[in-house]
């Protein structure tokens, strides 16, 4: 059976924008999942029964922030499904597959993530009613920094799509579009899902103290910031690879080096991010309680995420030789 | 869709090597700075007591980012590091923002400025260190734990440089990436404005003071 060209764009297109809406809507259904219990929580457990209005309302905030991970999946699910390809041809396709990857796994992190602050905000207001607005907009900036994998997983998936990378030579090319895909789109999961923590973490924190917002909010800023750390890594050796000519090679083990590169990049990412995230969450908490001690807990969430990191800084290393050496 | 990726660039041949300038995003970078020169000027001429709304405007903004330098450097670095963070912040917001006026770009939509800035606030950090420890010590620091961690202490501390200048630029130019093409997408109709408020206005701002701290605290982290 002859499979032209055409076809084979065709296929990875739909393959592409299949994996993109199905991986896509993991995470954000789970994180609104967690919102909503929260939610329910808070309603029972709060005394006066009038907040539960102001209560539903800050959870169906909270979770149309988490949605949009999955709506950012939606839109490059859409675009693969009716793109027209000018000029197909078989590196198109790996780009195309590799956008729906790059996407789809890019969501899951961002979306359970950001279903913490809206959780916690919830929460948060049936303790304490008249700082709702406070906490609402504190979960809106928390939930929106939470996004930043996703959008730079997007990112992304649009230039595999939409960029004409020219005449570059399939053999090793097609395996360094979809390292690419696979380096961003895993590296996102951890980074997501550990900023969400910090996030989640401060709502508590202002719902206790209101007095140390302004401290606990750019603890939570730095420290989701440093979380993303592992990802911006896996942006980078995805642009390496997109941008990089390749010398044309037939042999297979220059095509597996950038293919491992990317999986390495991206498998190395997921942990840092969850960890980085998790320190994030501990100091965070602890600023809550104890503000005159912000700098020190700074400083120590800082060091702790630094070696937390290192694994990340070592998988962007092996990338890198697996690019530029092997 | 073909703006995507599309550079205006000014590539001068000299001894051999290519010199590329990109003239859009150093007119854009000018713009700003000249932003920022008049807005500084009308906050400080005639100086009241009772402050009118731009000159309260720039004292609200100096204030806060003093109070912010001085709870992670202490009063004595803050006087001297402010000014450096006060205009950091002045000028990544107004960049950040720039996107909003029709037909102009953000500077920091290019890595140029983005990886400009970083490796401006790594070189302070690092002479804040050497100052303030001696040069003995701050290289001791390298060999912590172990004396062979040192090769990945030094990529962990150029990782940093990497680390925030691509947040800086994934953002922005993440951000213009996704209004170019959902504007194509919807013929411009409805969407766009809110995509505007929420990525140039909205994480704009968060992100010019994400950069920010991130200076602030690499200069803490050496110091100390």
């Amino acid at each position: 059976m002859a499979v032209d060209v055409e076809t084979v764009v065709k296929i990875a297109a739909y393959a592409g924008g299949g994996m993109a809406m199905g991986f896509g809507a993991i995470g954000a259904a789970v994180g609104e999942g967690y919102t909503a219990a929260r939610a329910n929580l808070a309603i029972s457990r709060s005394r006066n029964p009038e907040i539960s209005g102001e209560i539903f309302k800050n959870m169906l905030v909270g979770q149309a922030v988490a949605e949009s991970a999955s709506i950012f999946a939606l839109v490059i699910a859409i675009l693969l499904l009716f793109l027209d390809v000018p000029l197909p041809s078989l590196l198109k396709a790996a780009a195309l597959l590799a956008a729906g990857i790059s996407m789809g796994f890019g969501a899951i992190g961002s979306g359970v993530g950001s279903g913490y602050p809206g959780g916690e905000a919830c929460f948060g207001i049936a303790k304490q009613p008249e700082i709702a607005s406070q906490l609402t907009t504190n979960m809106l900036i928390g939930s929106a920094v939470c996004q930043t994998p996703a959008i730079f997983s997007m990112v992304v998936a649009l230039m595999l799509m939409f960029i004409e990378f020219g005449n570059a030579p399939l053999q090793p090319t097609w395996a360094a579009y979809l390292g690419a895909g696979l380096s961003m789109g895993l590296a996102a999961i951890g980074s997501g899902y550990g900023g969400g923590l910090a996030a989640g973490a401060s709502c508590e924190g202002i719902s206790r103290q209101p007095k140390t917002a302004p401290s606990v909010t750019t603890i939570m800023l730095v420290g989701q910031a440093v979380s993303q750390t592992p990802s911006i890594f896996g942006l980078l050796i995805s642009f390496i690879l997109m941008f990089k000519s390749f010398p044309e090679s037939t042999a297979l083990s220059a095509a597996m080096a950038l293919l491992a590169a990317g999986i390495c990049m991206g498998f190395g990412g997921i942990g840092p991010g969850i960890g980085n995230g998790m320190a994030a969450e501990g100091a965070v908490r602890w600023v809550a309680r104890n503000v005159e001690h912000a700098g020190d807990l700074m400083r120590i969430m800082l060091v702790g995420q630094a070696v937390s990191q290192s694994t990340a800084i070592y998988a962007m290393v092996v990338s890198l030789v697996l690019i530029f050496v092997v | 869709m073909g703006e995507l990726g599309r550079l205006d660039q000014l590539i001068i041949p000299f001894l051999g090597h290519n010199i590329t300038l990109n003239l859009k995003v150093m007119l854009m970078t000018w713009i700003v700075f000249i932003a920022l020169i008049v807005l500084g000027l009308f906050a400080s001429r005639k100086k009241k007591i009772l402050p009118g709304p731009i000159q309260a405007f720039g004292e609200l903004i100096v204030s806060m980012l003093y109070g912010l330098t001085e709870d992670a450097l202490g009063k004595e670095r803050a006087k001297t590091y402010g000014p450096l963070v006060c205009a950091l912040f002045m000028f990544l917001l107004l960049s950040n923002w720039l996107g909003i006026i029709p037909h102009l770009e953000e500077p920091t939509k290019d890595l140029n400025t983005t990886l400009g800035l970083g490796i401006m606030g790594f070189i302070i950090a690092h002479y804040a260190g050497i100052k303030s420890k001696g040069f003995k010590a701050y290289i001791k620091e390298y060999f912590q734990p172990i004396f062979f961690m040192m090769p990945l202490n030094l990529i962990g501390e150029l990782a940093k440089i990497v680390s925030i200048s691509f947040r800086l630029f994934g953002n922005i130019m993440g951000g213009s990436i996704i209004i170019l093409v959902v504007s194509y997408l919807t013929y411009s109709v409805v969407l766009p404005p809110f995509l505007y408020a929420f990525f140039g206005l909205f994480v704009g701002t968060i992100q010019a003071f994400v950069f920010t701290m991130l200076t602030i605290v690499y200069i803490s982290v050496q110091v100390k």
